[in-house]
């Protein structure tokens, strides 16, 4: 058993504690927020994997649909164009006139053209419809004139020209009989913009043209000008089409702009690149907001987590400590009743080491009377002096066989046995134990006994617990006090069929929040070291086992009043059989009973 | 009248010669022994009316030495002496045949008046079988 209440004992239980606070808090942290945090974590990023690959399908569409409206409209285009120069012959479209008719057939359902022309084999113009002056122009020396007599139909890219305007065209070559001749339209490049830059997605998001050197064909939003020089190395982009995210840890060293992501795709004819692009923190705005809200919540929960552990283990720790400190007094306890039981055994054995020699003092006492008589002429003075010594010695050898008989019957009382009890003798015996104390503390014992008291049924052995704590509260209570006295009175209660105990001090009284606790085990007013806080409480525990009542009333200053109640004869009569149940607390009575 | 013949076994040797001086100062016959194997040597060579028995003995102890008697010689009266510690084995002791116990220290007088108690029934009891055995012998004779 440690005892550990001492000074030096209080510091190492207390670091214990705090090493066991740490302990649980530690456990049980690493055991919740590991799960939530890989959880967390898990969705994060399963959810960012999960709309990125949302965005890329997005971004692919938008390019996907883009390249092929731009297709679609550059083959009408140039389907037009080998419309008019399959049904019509060279002659025809000389004509001025005619060639106006056939432009406004062919812009009749928007204004896709900017002019058309019919350009013979040395390179001018024969026919022309259109704003500018080009009817003297000579473009045998142009590239497009070149690449157009060796492929037969030539889209160009974006090029200033005579006009020294950005525009394409798109070229066929005829031929009437063995003469080649040339269908020439300029494709309104205001009208393709629209195609491409009106895509708009967000603030930052935008769509444009580049050929296959890098030059601009339509003018981006934000990061250049028609016809001039894209940023971005078309070199990139070697796939057909692909979104990729540019910058930052993608591409960082290429890509100076901020992180994007960039769809591309590229168009057949011309070999154009159409580029969809946006600020990558715009297109996943929302993404990063519920990842904003996932994470503030995930943090507010860890937060949440840390604050109910702690608080929970520390209620643990205080629940664990108010167990400890109570297993301590019930060491305690243990270890008094312990001392108690080993204080019986002594006592029993001094008891009984005397009592022999006792009995031979006895023995020679009578030897010497027995002597005394047969002496023949003793002078009766002295004889009678002699006798009366005699006698004295015998009185106080029967005091001292009381002694001994009641320390061996105090050394009886830890069995727990029920038995008829004689409540006045018993009472008296108890305050004969205690009256010593009492008289040093200038305490007197009243005994108001009613006469010829029914013995009752009881346990003395738990009855005279009962009796020692109260009397010895009883008499504690008169501390700093001269003198006092200590009532102890019984009565016949007939209508309950059982007899009243009262016992009344003279002391300082209880004060009234603490009249109510004072049955609470551990409860005491004591000094540290001197009461356990146990003895009313167990006191009430016997005192309901043996059916009986048990309450208080006090008032400061004044006193205070224990009345007790126990039955005749409890309901659970849990006499054992055999000789010493049927005894009574007197020996004589005991005697008669066990020789029948 | 008979004299009683009476046992007395005390290791406690001065008590022993006490009460057996006392004893015999009033008319009884006494033998002291101070062990519970010779008492019962003692008890195979005198027919003791009362034997005196301290159940606290070295060797064979008080109980033991009671049933050895009451085996041997059913008619002997046995008075137990014994500690208040003890007094269960006085019970004991009565359940197995003692006629009575009294406990240590013991006025003489008492121990007296024990003895005689025991020496008286122990009369009664013989005279009892006697009577018996004369009815017997009659009721014998008559058939």
């Amino acid at each position: 058993m440690k005892e550990v209440k001492s000074p030096n004992g209080e510091k190492p239980r207390e670091k214990h504690y705090s090493r066991l606070y740490r302990k649980f808090v530690l456990l049980t942290l690493i055991s919740s927020l590991v799960p939530l945090l890989l959880v967390g974590w898990g969705i994060y990023i399963y959810y960012s994997n999960f709309s990125r690959d949302r965005m890329n399908i997005y971004f692919q569409g938008q390019v996907e649909s883009h390249r092929k409206i731009i297709e679609l409209f550059l083959s009408e285009r140039t389907h037009d164009l080998q419309l008019i120069g399959q049904t019509h012959s060279l002659d025809y479209l000389q004509k001025e006139s005619n060639l106006r008719k056939v432009f406004s057939v062919i812009n009749r359902q928007g204004q896709y053209f900017t002019d058309l022309g019919v350009i013979g084999e040395q390179g001018r113009h024969l026919a022309y419809i259109g704003p500018y002056n080009l009817m003297d122009k000579d473009y045998s020396q142009t590239f497009w004139f070149k690449e157009l007599m060796k492929k037969g139909i030539f889209i160009s890219d974006m090029f200033l020209g005579f006009r020294n305007d950005p525009h394409f065209i798109i070229a066929l070559l005829g031929f009437e009989g063995e003469r080649p001749w040339i269908l020439r339209a300029s494709i309104n490049t205001e009208y393709l913009r629209s195609l491409v830059e009106n895509v708009k997605i967000g603030n930052t998001g935008e769509a444009y043209l580049v050929n296959q050197t890098g030059i601009f064909q339509t003018s981006p939003r934000s990061s250049g000008k028609i016809m001039g020089s894209s940023p971005l190395p078309v070199s990139l982009f070697k796939e057909d089409s692909g979104v990729r995210i540019m910058g930052r840890d993608g591409d960082q060293s290429r890509w100076p702009l901020s992180r994007q992501i960039v769809a591309y795709a590229w168009l057949k004819e011309p070999h154009w690149l159409l580029i969809v692009k946006q600020d990558y923190s715009e297109a996943l705005r929302d993404v990063n907001h519920a990842n904003q809200a996932t994470l503030i919540f995930l943090h507010l929960s860890l937060l949440g987590i840390i604050i109910i552990t702690a608080v929970i283990t520390r209620t643990m720790i205080k629940i664990i400590q108010k167990r400890d400190r109570e297993s301590d007094q019930l060491n305690k306890q243990l270890m008094q009743a312990g001392k108690l039981a080993s204080l019986g055994e002594l006592s029993a054995g001094v008891a009984h080491e005397i009592n022999n020699p006792l009995a031979i003092i006895l023995t020679e006492n009578q030897v010497i009377r027995d002597s005394l008589e047969e002496v023949p002429g003793l002078d009766e003075a002295f004889r009678r002096e002699l006798m009366e010594s005699l006698s004295q010695i015998d009185t106080q050898i029967q005091r001292c066989t009381l002694i001994t008989h009641n320390l061996l019957r105090f050394s009886r009382r830890t069995k727990s046995i029920i038995e008829m009890v004689d409540l006045n003798a018993f009472l008296k015996e108890v305050t004969q134990l205690m009256d010593g104390r009492a008289r040093g503390m200038g305490v007197q014992f009243l005994m108001d006994l009613e006469k010829d008291l029914q013995p009752i049924l009881s346990d003395p052995s738990q009855l005279q617990q009962v009796f020692l704590n109260l009397i010895t509260n009883a008499i504690d209570a008169h501390e700093g006090r001269p003198s006092g006295t200590i009532r102890i009175s019984t009565r016949t209660d007939l209508q309950k069929q059982g007899v009243e105990i009262v016992v009344a001090d003279t002391g300082s009284g209880i004060p009234a929040h603490n009249l109510e606790r004072i049955f609470d085990p551990f409860f005491t007013t004591k000094p540290v070291g001197k009461g356990t806080g146990l003895g009313l409480s167990i006191s009430y525990s016997i005192i309901k086992k043996l059916e009986g009542e048990i309450s208080v009333q006090s008032e400061m200053a004044k006193g205070t009043r224990f009345t007790l109640f126990l039955p005749f004869r409890p309901l659970t009569d849990s006499r054992r059989n055999g000789p010493e149940a049927l005894g009574q607390t007197s020996f004589q009575d005991f005697r008669k009973e066990a020789k029948k | 009248m008979k004299t009683a013949r009476i046992l007395l076994v005390d290791d406690e040797v001065a008590f022993a010669n006490n009460i057996a001086k006392l004893i015999s100062k009033r008319g009884f016959e006494v033998k002291t022994v101070y062990d519970g194997e010779s008492a019962i040597r003692a008890m195979d060579e005198i027919d003791f009316d009362v034997v005196v028995l301290d159940l606290k003995m070295p060797g064979l102890d008080g109980l033991s030495t009671l049933k050895l008697i009451k085996t041997k010689k059913p008619e002997v009266e046995v008075i137990i002496l014994t500690g208040h510690g003890s007094m269960e084995s006085g019970i004991d002791g009565i359940e197995m045949g003692a006629f009575d116990f009294i406990m240590k220290p013991v006025r003489f007088d008492d121990l007296h008046e024990k003895i005689r108690e025991a020496f008286q029934r122990k009369l009664v009891q013989e005279e009892l079988e006697e009577n018996d055995r004369l009815t017997d012998a009659f009721m014998r004779k008559m058939d």
